[in-house]
């Protein structure tokens, strides 16, 4: 089945996480290998639409685009989380004209990627939308994991963070799962939602957490400028009771635990230093490996065809609302 | 003179349909029976298979004027209302500038008199421009009618504000319409706290940030011996709040719901779809059942549309973008009937008691009725015939509606207001 947008991971069937994962390494080997350029995508364009600053999301694409031989345009967008919908409206019906092939979209407004699907026939890229999706990123985790264990089936990862607004404890868990990973959260309670899916388990003891035998530990980025909104004490309180101290970190070597961490670090908050040279942190392989995985999600991609349609979910449950049945 | 001939009469008083013929002569219900003979020059409507009831009454409306004209008019609003099978409405005041004086009542009541088919109410604001801080123009709106205060579109914030307001104007006869949602709460989203709210990566509005409120006007409510009506409960907890107040008696409760918080969940939201998006937020089936129950038990006196209209182009942005509210007016009938009537959940005596009466006596208006002497203020309903609410269909000037370009079965038919047929959906009348 061919697919024109990426959006989400929770719309993914588990043979196209797979065929996209095998993809990456084949990409990955050719670019170990020569370092060349690929012609997949020659005499096409890729435009990058970032509305929330990211040097490594962003480059990232940048360089694998690029290694398909597309050619890239940046749009310059105001570098500002609050850019409404309406103006990103104007902003693709404008670039219609360009008769763009991919877009790769970064927003602090969720959903707004799904948004801009509906309005191109572009192959339309979520590279992070809100606290909603992070596809890519799951994607790189995953295929990192698989390096590791080519089977992940039963292998654990313990996300520990601030799962709240997190697009990527969200995508990677929703990824993982589906790979037959298990799947925990650790955080402050004012940060780990009660509602998320029952079928992760939920820590806010980080002992306990460690009891439950992770082989991963994934840590997430402290969001520094939410600090508006108290959500903890403080950075060192945070530090002390879900960061990987200098005293845990010697626990998780014991244990053999890889550590994971979309980047960039918030040094002495999530991690001490030592992490960096711990040599089962993977933090520089997820970066590696991002642009194979997103050399291999446009090369999977088929932009054009009909722009994908909103069925409403009143229609979708043939006429009748939720339990009450049409006579 | 209108002879409505072989009709069903639906009351709020039995589920029972009474078979009959009825005569209107000059607005006024003069005879019922069987077989009535055909009065020369009478307009004769063949009524077979369809119910005839009293006409509704929607307490709850932003018809957007002054101020988002590119919304809604009072025009285009009354239009849509008598496209439901609604002769008279409410509306609320968070327009620009808010109906808060009695200059801007006039102003609104004014132009309601030359650009509506039926008569519209409004409600003014507790306090003025809805800030929460000084009290509105009061007593100079009760001069004009007004009756119903609120702040709706915002609970009125500070408790001191709205004790004081309500100890002052109870004194006048005027009651407190409350929109219940604790803004710290509650954040700006629409969405429900929960499932769906972590599902899309939105910041949710718990059923606390309600309940919390429904409790505490009530008890405001108490100590100043007011009587306060909540407005639009979506909640389980809110319903049960409103329901333990009433039973203790010593404090003067009504409430609404929507018909969109008995039907829809926050499931249906899916994919970001902005038709879904109101304020109180869709939540769960469990909230839904619970609303029903409540309705049927008489916890809700009333039901009220909120119906709130806001044009394509603003809904058509991002979730989080995207304003708050659905239409509603001309879908609630054919949809009360679709999904409850229909497959007996409940009878037209409940429609009847809770969309037509309890809503006029709630702003001491006279309930029209289908009997001898009354003045006509009716509908005919056809169950068999279907509606489908294409954007021809629709009268509102925004069709933000999730039931756009669905087909529903039901279908107001005729509706009578005194002397005029204000609608006539086919041409069914021939002269006698
Ligand atoms: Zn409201």
């Amino acid at each position: 089945m061919a697919r024109k947008d990426l959006l989400d991971i929770a719309s993914l069937q588990r043979e196209e996480i797979e065929l996209l994962l095998d993809q990456s390494t084949a990409f990955k080997q050719l670019l170990t290998s020569s370092g060349k350029k690929v012609p997949v995508l020659e005499g096409k364009s890729v435009l990058m639409l970032f509305y929330e600053p990211s040097t490594r999301t962003h480059s990232s694409f940048e360089v694998a685009a690029k290694r398909l031989s597309a050619e890239v345009t940046n749009f310059n967008v105001a570098h500002s989380s609050i850019t409404k919908g309406e103006s990103v409206r104007e902003t693709i019906e404008t670039l219609q004209a360009m008769r763009t092939d991919y877009i790769i979209v970064r927003h602090g407004r969720s959903g707004l990627p799904g948004m801009i699907a509906r309005l191109t026939k572009a192959s339309v890229i979520n590279a992070g939308d809100g606290a909603h999706e992070h596809p890519t990123q799951a994607l790189l985790d995953a295929f990192t994991i698989k390096e590791k264990f080519a089977d992940p089936r039963g292998k654990r990862v313990l996300i520990i963070g601030d799962i709240l607004h997190s697009r990527v404890a969200r995508s990677t868990s929703t990824l993982l799962q589906k790979l037959g990973v298990e799947v925990a959260y650790l955080g402050p309670g004012s940060l780990v939602p009660k509602y998320g899916p029952a079928t992760i388990r939920r820590f806010t003891n980080y002992d306990e957490a460690m009891a439950w035998g992770p082989d991963f530990v994934y840590l997430l980025r402290v969001q520094m400028e939410r600090q508006d909104v108290q959500f903890f004490p403080s950075l060192r309180e945070y530090h002390r009771i879900y960061g990987i101290t200098n005293t845990r970190l010697e626990d998780i070597r014991q244990r053999g635990l890889y550590i994971m961490h979309p980047g960039p670090v918030n040094r002495g908050v999530e991690l001490c230093d030592a992490v960096m040279d711990y040599e089962r942190s993977l933090i520089n392989n997820q970066a590696e490996n991002g642009i194979a995985v997103r050399m291999a999600v446009l090369n999977w991609l088929t932009p054009g065809g009909d722009l994908p349609k909103r069925e409403p979910a009143y229609a979708s449950r043939s006429g009748a609302a939720p339990a009450l049945v049409m006579p | 003179m209108i002879l409505l001939q072989n009709t069903r009469i639906a009351s709020e008083n039995s589920p029972v349909l009474v078979e009959g013929d009825v005569l209107i002569v000059e607005g006024v219900i003069q005879q019922i029976g069987p077989g009535l003979a055909v009065p020369e020059g009478a307009r004769v409507i063949d009524a077979r298979g369809r119910i005839l009831m009293p006409a509704m009454f929607d307490a709850h409306v932003h018809f957007r004027a002054p101020g988002f004209e590119n919304k809604e008019t009072i025009t285009t609003g009354s239009e849509a209302a008598i496209n439901g099978g609604v002769t008279g409405v409410v509306m609320m005041p968070n327009t620009r500038p808010a109906i808060d004086s009695s200059a801007v009542v006039s102003t609104v009541l004014e132009s309601a008199k030359r650009k509506s088919r039926i008569p519209v109410y409004t409600s003014g604001c507790v306090t003025k421009d809805r800030e929460g801080k000084e009290l509105a123009e009061i007593d100079g709106m009760r001069l004009l009618g007004v009756t119903m205060l609120t702040d709706d579109g915002d609970t009125t914030g500070d408790p001191a504000v709205l004790l004081r307001a309500m100890q002052y104007a109870t004194e006048f006869g005027m009651f407190f319409a409350s929109h219940c949602e604790v803004p710290e709460l509650a954040g700006p989203r629409a969405i429900n706290e929960g499932v769906m709210s972590y599902r899309l990566g939105i910041k949710g509005s718990p059923a606390c940030a309600e309940e919390i409120i429904i409790d505490r006007d009530i008890r405001l409510a108490r100590a100043a011996g007011a009587h306060v009506h909540i407005q639009h409960v979506s909640s389980k907890m809110g319903m049960e709040t409103i329901k333990w107040w009433k039973s203790r008696g010593d404090v003067k409760v009504t409430a609404e719901v929507a018909p969109h918080h008995l039907l829809f969940t926050e499931e249906h939201i899916g994919d970001y779809d902005t038709n879904y998006k109101m304020n109180p937020p869709l939540r769960t089936q469990a909230d839904c059942d619970a609303l029903l129950e409540g309705l049927k038990e008489g916890v809700f006196d009333l039901i009220a549309t909120d119906h709130a209209p806001h044009t394509p182009f603003e809904k058509a942005q991002d979730f989080i973008s995207a304003p708050n509210g659905i239409t509603g007016l001309e879908t609630a009938l054919v949809s009360l009937y679709h999904f409850f009537v229909r497959p007996e959940k409940f009878g037209w005596d409940l429609v009847v008691k809770r969309y037509s009466a309890e809503p006029r006596r709630l702003m001491g208006l006279p309930v029209p009725t289908i009997e001898v002497g009354q003045p006509a203020e009716c509908l005919l309903f056809d169950t068999e015939a279907e509606t489908t609410f294409t954007k021809e269909f629709m009268k509102s000037k925004s069709q933000n509606t999730p039931f756009i370009n669905q087909t529903l079965q039901g279908r107001v038919d005729v509706v009578i207001l005194g002397t005029e047929i204000l609608l006539e959906r086919e041409a069914t009348v021939a002269v006698g």
